[in-house]
């Protein structure tokens, strides 16, 4: 490990990013939005994740292109990376495609570990899922919408009243559905953006509030996904500033190569992130 | 990694946590040789645990035909070929790698990940026996052509594999009873317990999106009641308990008995490293090789030893005991020709007579003038 952090200032892990104030409202995320055009596109290097199994054997997102912008209430970061496959999960052994954007909470100056923070310095994470945006526009799949030629004689909670049996109540059908009868975001999500918080590997949880949007488009291999976040993320989450500076890292998760998890590919140093004096404000 | 003490290999092993043994340990001792492959634990279980959707093809429970059978398809061989060479040393140490210590450096542990179509064969080579029967062939004692059924659940592992390569640490161990659970609100759907059991007993709902596994029927179990596959087993093959390791073994407690006392039950695949917790009494008429290489070096033994019980009153009281009451036998006893089950404060149970007794009626009946007859 000793080695990693030694060789790691010798890459370019990329300039700094700049995020420019605009006069729009950038609540909506826009992949093709004209104030796009003319924004300095930083090229930000990752390699496999390298520091707990499971991890990648090789590194399969080597760089993601970043784009930023605020409008002193939201700010929008629109991301580019290769990905020569789309992925939107579903079965056994599929996993989706995904991007993740890291801030620190404590200390915008002096962020935590860059590997997903430090015990009592925790990280507030933005993560899109391919799956989760599929959910939002197409609906969560049903079990025929997965294997359109499966067949099933009966589940035992969904028979119709027929006299003497009565319906189960939707709660009570749900009693062999664990995940989503104890609520796990996993099993019903809405959202294409998670809002997680976490203190180090392995420690990550799904906060309830989800107030980021992402939109996210693969095209002739490659993803293109808007994320936009409010800038202030009240009482325990990030809090950016116009104006002031602070840090962020970014992980890639290609679904098509098994990646889940900790099997990604991630910035290894914290990128500088610097946010132009909101104008007018 | 941390050293932890593996009983079943003879040795320390390398684990991702260090050593911590429950308060007690959820354990199961199935005989072999009465298993009939009926099922009825596998419905038992489904019925109980797994009749939602993306539980279609799921069986926490499942009883499959050695050699061939097998759920998921071929789980044993193909993680049997990534451990390389397994040899036990004479005193019975495991000299050959775990999965854990055969692991490749990104890994934690090595394995196979099994697809959808693996799971979708779930009597795959039943009643398969191994060899051909050529027209003609008939039975010659011992038999050359062989099978035997095995029942499986999960076997709630010492050192499960599913919670050391859960990278969101959504596995955990109960103090109060060893079973393993998933937290079904924490899991993220990685599959990677699914890749990593290697007795292939987590497995992944589509529907949820999260990965669930048996759950050894803890509700009963805090009741004092064994796992709904036991109680229904119908040839009473099972018994549900609490094991000791061997340094804390008591001699009246029906697990630690069968495994420590007499030496009759024997772990599965134990050369995997996880210490898994259900046990069998190997099958006497299948292949030798075949069961060294299942149940490890000492299932001669074991065999010679179930041999003999006929001569084992006390032992003999024990099988009567299985499956004679739904509640869990903390402790057992055999006099004057009677085993006796206790509860947790040594209260009875249940009692059985160790032989049933035999009543042989004259054949003719005097009082109605007629012969007896059988028929009913």
């Amino acid at each position: 490990m000793v080695g990693l952090f030694t060789v790691a200032p010798l890459f370019a892990w990329g300039a700094t990013l700049d995020s420019k104030w605009i006069k729009e409202d950038l609540s909506k995320p826009d992949l093709s939005a004209k104030y796009w055009s003319g924004i300095q596109e930083e090229t930000v290097t990752l390699m496999a994740q390298p520091m707990v199994a499971p991890r990648p054997k090789e590194t399969n997102t080597s760089s993601i292109s970043v784009q930023s912008l605020h409008d002193g209430k939201w700010i929008s970061f629109r991301l580019k990376w290769k990905d020569p496959e789309k992925n939107e999960a579903g079965r056994l052994g599929e996993f989706s495609d995904a991007v993740a954007m890291q801030f620190p909470i404590k200390s915008n100056e002096n962020p935590p570990p860059i590997f997903m923070g430090a015990k009592d310095n925790p990280v507030h994470l933005f993560h899109w899922r391919a799956q989760y945006q599929r959910d939002q526009e197409k609906g969560k799949p049903e079990m025929r919408d997965l294997y359109p030629n499966m067949s099933v004689d009966m589940y035992p909670m969904d028979f119709k009243d027929t006299g003497h049996l009565k319906a189960m109540t939707d709660e009570r059908k749900e009693v062999f559905s664990p995940g989503k009868i104890e609520g796990n975001p996993q099993s019903y999500r809405k959202f294409a953006v998670d809002e997680i918080f976490a203190e180090g590997f392995s420690t990550s949880s799904v906060s309830a509030s989800h107030e980021a949007v992402g939109y996210g488009k693969w095209e002739n291999g490659r993803w293109t996904v808007v994320i936009s976040r409010p800038l202030n993320e009240g009482e325990g989450g990030s809090i950016l500033q116009a104006g002031k500076n602070s840090f962020m890292g970014f992980a890639v998760w290609q679904g098509g190569k098994g990646e889940v998890g900790s099997r990604k590919s991630i910035t290894m140093v914290w990128v500088p992130l610097s946010i132009a004096p909101a104008k007018g404000m | 990694m941390a050293k932890v003490k593996n009983w079943h290999l003879k040795r320390e092993m390398e684990y991702p946590y260090s050593e911590h043994r429950p308060k007690r340990q959820w354990a199961i001792v199935f005989d072999l040789n009465k298993c009939i492959a009926c099922q009825t634990c596998t419905l038992a279980c489904k019925t109980t645990w797994t009749s939602g959707k993306g539980q279609e093809y799921m069986l926490w429970n499942n009883v499959e035909t050695k050699p061939y059978g097998s759920y998921p398809l071929a789980w044993d061989v193909r993680i049997l070929e990534k451990l390389g060479h397994q040899e036990w040393h004479k005193n019975g140490e495991y000299n050959g790698k775990t999965i854990f210590e055969a692991a490749e450096p990104t890994e934690k542990v090595a394995h196979f990940a099994p697809q959808d179509e693996d799971w979708m064969y779930p009597n795959v080579g039943e009643d398969d026996c191994l060899g051909d029967v050529p027209h003609g062939d008939h039975i010659n004692i011992p038999h050359d052509k062989w099978f035997f059924y095995l029942p499986r659940t999960c076997a709630h592992c010492t050192y499960p594999a599913c919670l050391a390569s859960c990278p969101r640490k959504a596995i955990y161990k109960r103090d109060e009873d060893g079973i393993v659970l998933i937290d079904q609100s924490r899991c993220k759907g990685y599959g990677e317990c699914v890749r990593a059991c290697p007795y292939k007993k987590s497995m992944y709902n589509p529907y949820t999106r999260v990965s669930e596994k048996c759950v050894g029927c803890y509700p009963a179990v805090e009741q004092g009641l064994q796992p709904m596959c036991v109680q229904n087993c119908i040839g009473k093959i099972r018994i549900m308990g609490f094991i000791n390791p061997p340094w804390k073994a008591r001699e009246d407690n029906p697990v630690d008995y069968l495994v420590h006392k007499k030496g009759l039950a024997l772990p599965y695949y134990p050369q995997l490293g996880l210490e898994p917790n259900i046990y069998y009494i190997p099958p006497i008429h299948a292949n030798r090789d075949y069961l060294h290489q299942m149940f490890g070096p000492n299932v001669d033994e074991a065999i010679e030893n179930y041999k003999k019980i006929r001569q084992d009153p006390v032992a003999q009281g024990l099988f009567t005991l299985m499956g004679s009451s739904d509640r869990i036998l903390y402790s057992f006893k055999v006099e004057n020709e009677k085993a006796t089950g206790f509860d947790e404060k040594g209260g009875e149970i249940v009692q059985v007579p160790v032989t049933e007794h035999m009543y042989v009626r004259a054949e003719f009946d005097e009082k109605i003038g007629a012969v007896r007859s059988n028929t009913p």
